[in-house]
């Protein structure tokens, strides 16, 4: 259990595939103009990569690894297939935004990574962890990324129709939060962020191991 | 069929204003990976514009003829189109690698990689089936379609535009090497707030001709 924890733990902080390892981040910064879009988004990842993940260690005996790459992208594409369809039935506002971004999900080299790097190597119960560890550090990087530029680009949070933070009236919001140089801006301090506080975990723990 | 000056405006469209890389956000990992030197990201580059006019003319022929007039279209392009291109590139991988050694060392490495770049999937799906990403592209005909010669020079635009901008982006990150930047700030960091600079400058573009 301490093993699928620690799993689960490295998505989120060591590993995270955006602040650390930097891939998939196309969509990431498309998206991040809205509060609302980017949770959806990251609920569409979490899905799919651990749907993925699942069925790629389920069958990781039975696929022969010189057409695995094929066979990934297949399994891949069936699960964003439906998260497409789901979402465009039930979510047809959010759909509309999110767009070609759907779809796209499939070419995210988070999700073809983690069944190369990890599933196809791996139990399914590990693989759960990391496809749930994964999803959530990528959907947590994500929402925080549109807080920040939605919060300070337009200067409230909207969840569907009606509005749930804003900043008082009197703040002029400067919109190139929401243009796309804004999204690179942000993301950099970001990374300082996430490699600051990673390096203050780091120091930590050899602390405590240098303790008798 | 359009003509010389439409045609002229669609790729200045797809190359600059709509830039792929920069104002679109799409293809944005070999946009890091490969972009810290110069050498890299020029066949990078080569290998985007090959296998991108290669594969929206695979996808285009197959929506046309394949999936629109079997009313599948709809929920099977995804799984259609990332076959088509991983399919493609493999096989352009082998063919490369007995007929044209030289120009397998120079693109081969990136074959790989491309089969997954979202950049060519979006530009072969938008090249098929307009109005996918709404790229408000200057011509399409009265069911909203390109024809085969003109999703060739859209693609030819984007690919053409793609490689522009990494290939800039390279220069500026090997100058950027040089510079005394804080250990925090070193690496990704600053690469990402050139490239908020340098989307900026693209951002000053939209809206010229009407795009």
């Amino acid at each position: 259990m301490s093993e699928w924890f620690r799993v689960f733990k490295q998505g989120l902080s060591i590993e995270n595939p955006l602040t650390v390892l930097m891939i998939g981040l196309c969509a990431t910064l498309a998206v991040s103009t809205q509060f609302q879009n980017a949770l959806f988004m990251g609920l569409a990842v979490i899905f799919v990569l651990t749907m993925s993940n699942v069925l790629i260690s389920l069958f990781r005996k039975a696929i022969p690894s010189e057409v695995r790459i094929p066979i990934f992208i297949v399994i891949i594409a069936a699960f964003v297939t439906i998260v497409d369809l789901v979402m465009k039935a039930f979510v047809p506002g959010v759909y509309a935004v999110l767009g070609i971004w759907i779809p796209l999900i499939v070419v995210n080299c988070i999700i073809l990574g983690r069944a190369e790097a990890f599933a196809y190597v791996n139990g399914v119960g590990l693989s759960i962890a990391d496809g749930l560890g994964m999803g959530i550090g990528y959907s947590t990087v994500i929402v925080l990324l549109a807080f920040v530029r939605e919060l300070f680009g337009t200067g409230h949070i909207v969840w569907f129709e009606g509005t749930l933070i804003s900043l008082p009236s009197g703040y002029a919001p400067p919109s190139l939060l929401l243009l796309f140089p804004g999204a690179f801006l942000v993301f950099a301090f970001m990374i300082v962020g996430a490699r600051w506080i990673n390096e203050r975990f780091e120091a930590r723990k050899e602390a405590a191991a240098c303790r008798p | 069929m359009s003509s010389v000056s439409q045609l002229a405006l669609l790729f200045v469209g797809a190359a600059l204003i709509n830039n792929i890389l920069l104002t679109r956000f799409i293809g944005l990992c070999p946009f890091f990976g490969v972009s810290s030197n110069m050498e890299t990201s020029i066949g990078m580059s080569l290998s985007v514009i090959f296998v991108m006019v290669m594969s929206s003319t695979a996808t285009w022929v197959v929506w046309e003829f394949v999936l629109a007039p079997l009313g599948v279209g709809e929920f099977l392009y995804i799984p259609a189109f990332i076959l088509i291109i991983a399919s493609l590139v493999q096989f352009v991988e082998m063919y490369l690698r007995k007929a044209s050694p030289v120009l397998y060392r120079a693109m081969g490495i990136y074959l790989p990689l491309i089969t997954t770049n979202c950049a060519v999937l979006a530009t072969a799906t938008e090249a098929a089936k307009p109005g996918f990403f709404k790229m408000n592209l200057a011509i399409t005909n009265s069911a909203g379609a390109l024809s085969l010669g003109e999703a060739l020079v859209y693609t030819l635009g984007v690919s053409v535009g793609f490689g522009f901008a990494l290939v800039t982006f390279a220069a500026l990150r090997e100058r950027l090497e040089l510079a005394p930047v804080s250990r925090l700030m070193k690496g990704a960091p600053i690469a990402f707030i050139t490239a908020g600079l340098l989307s900026l400058a693209y951002v000053g573009m939209s809206g010229w001709f009407g795009l």
